[in-house]
């Protein structure tokens, strides 16, 4: 006798999630891993935290549903709803959206998400009334530096409110397949009681607390599924209006150089007020002209030159001589030398013995 | 491709077409010759008008407006109630809401149609104007009352709510 069998009864499993190759980037743990959540906290901003607010802890449900509950029958996504419904957005909603009929109404399957009005003070364990009076805590402490003053600010933060927001997320659809895709995806995701949403880089907990069926049968009206899953979700409050940078210390930087060698140079016996001493002008590579007003009456013998073949001489700019070896100048006299170098890529001296007189 | 029509063919006997479109013409005389109410309708530009990504809500002045149109239709206002506001102790006089019922061969002439949100001005005298924002905009109309004994839906009627000054005050 031929049994014919459903044919799904010859489905077998198959592992759907394959994975080819080992991560080759270990996870980061401990310490490694707080560094991590903190750099998350402060990506893209300054070192402190961004603001979480109401609306930011809504934004944070939506995308919970939207990434983590989302519910694929038949190969389709079933559509989300993507914002809070609140009083004066649904008219809003529905002429905009891709989901509705002729009758400009919501056509089935969708996920929406309905949020209880009140926000109560949280239930957070982490969080609850342990500080009072809003205290600020030292959070950070960051360099600065002005320019030319080194300092420190620092930044200071109060403990964030914990509050509690209901949330329920609601399915409706025709089919019971739906139903038992998102209470799957539900049930999986929760089988430790509470997952995380991630915003502005904290991951904030979210609980389950019931689920309900809401589904209309009535016989002389339109039938179809409505299940509601009762959310709770951990949040806090973080206000960046009370956070507080105050200065610290700040401190000059003076940069002193100190010959740090233990031989001592011997002074030389000059007289201290010598009416003979040496001139020289020194004439750096590609420099054949110098100038300078002279600060005294004096003699000024030639005594040398170095990758010099010949000089020129003017005094408060009229011609003097050429290779003279004598210089006659007067206190506040402008001296030009000219020099011709033998090599211009070198650098020439002239030296002169300056005598008082 | 053409749209796809078949024709009404029920009542064939005693009405059809030509009936209608002269009944609804003689009721235009009537409502609009001779009633006259006017409405003002301050449409919202649904793609212009800029909203958040969490609640969908107007941002602050960012709701953009369609040139407003003046309708001629039936205008039912209803009576005031005294009210509380929520559960608190403020007690106030609400207007009534208005009823309004319009052809709709009046707003296929202007090429306007009118959704949940937007809003109504109407004058109750010389020197004061009330806003409606809609709340039912009758877009569905099968049922016998609106489809003249079951024949075509000829009229849709709209319900608005009053809506405070810091809400909408004209444009």
């Amino acid at each position: 006798m031929l049994v014919k069998m459903n044919s799904t009864e010859y489905n077998m499993p198959l592992p759907k999630q394959v994975i080819p190759t080992l991560p080759l980037v270990p996870k980061k743990t401990l310490s490694e891993r707080r560094e991590q959540l903190l750099e998350f906290i402060k990506k893209d901003g300054t070192y402190l935290p961004k603001s979480v607010l109401h609306a930011d802890l809504d934004r944070g449900m939506l995308d919970f549903v939207k990434g983590d509950l989302q519910v694929v029958t038949a190969g389709k996504i079933v559509p989300m709803i993507d914002i809070i419904l609140t009083t004066q957005n649904w008219s809003q909603y529905v002429e905009s959206a891709t989901f509705v009929n002729l009758d400009y109404n919501v056509e089935p399957p969708f996920v929406t998400v309905v949020r209880q009005p009140e926000v109560k003070y949280g239930t957070n364990p982490s969080l609850q009334y342990t500080i009072p009076n809003r205290k600020q805590f030292y959070y950070a402490s960051v360099p600065t530096w002005s320019g030319n003053e080194q300092g420190m600010d620092i930044y200071t933060i109060p403990q964030p409110v914990p509050v509690d927001i209901n949330y329920s997320v609601k399915i409706v659809c025709n089919r019971m397949r739906e139903l038992n895709q998102l209470n799957k995806i539900v049930l999986q995701k929760f089988s430790s009681r509470q997952a995380y949403t991630f915003i502005k880089g904290q991951y904030v907990p979210i609980i389950m607390n019931n689920i309900s069926d809401e589904s209309q049968m009535a016989l002389e009206a339109r039938k179809y599924y409505v299940q509601s899953y009762d959310f709770t979700m951990l949040g806090y409050l973080i206000d960046e209006e009370e956070f507080q940078v105050k200065p610290a210390i700040a401190r000059v930087a003076q940069v002193v150089e100190v010959d740090t060698s233990l031989l001592r140079k011997r002074r030389k016996k000059y007289p201290e007020n010598p009416s003979e001493f040496l001139s020289n002008f020194l004439y750096v590579s590609g420099i054949t002209t110098l100038s300078e007003i002279i600060e005294f009456t004096a003699d000024m013998t030639w005594i040398g030159s170095e990758n010099i073949s010949n000089f020129d001489v003017f005094i408060n700019g009229d011609y003097f001589g050429s290779n003279v070896n004598k210089i006659q100048i007067t206190t506040n006299d402008l001296l030009t030398i000219t020099v011709t170098k033998n090599d211009n890529t070198q650098e020439g001296v002239i030296k002169f013995d300056s005598k008082l007189v | 491709m053409a749209e796809k029509l078949v024709p009404i063919t029920r009542l064939g006997k005693f009405f059809g077409g030509e009936d209608y479109a002269l009944d609804i013409g003689m009721g235009e005389e009537w409502l609009i010759g001779d009633m006259n109410f006017t409405v003002i309708l301050y449409r919202i530009d649904r793609y212009k008008t800029k909203t958040d990504d969490v609640y969908g809500e107007v941002l602050e002045d960012g709701i953009q407006f369609m040139a407003p149109v003046e309708l001629k239709g039936y205008v039912q206002v209803m009576a005031p109630s005294n009210k509380f506001l929520g559960n608190s102790r403020v007690e106030q006089q609400e207007p009534g809401n208005m009823r309004f019922s319009i052809y709709q061969k009046t707003l296929e002439d202007l090429g306007v149609d009118i959704f949940m949100g937007d809003y109504f001005g109407y004058y109750e005298s010389e020197d004061r104007v009330r806003y409606y924002v809609v709340n039912d905009d009758g877009y569905v109309k099968s049922d016998n009352k609106h489809t003249y004994g079951g024949y075509k839906p000829f009229y849709r009627t709209i319900v608005a709510t009053y809506v405070s000054e810091n809400e909408f005050n004209g444009i």
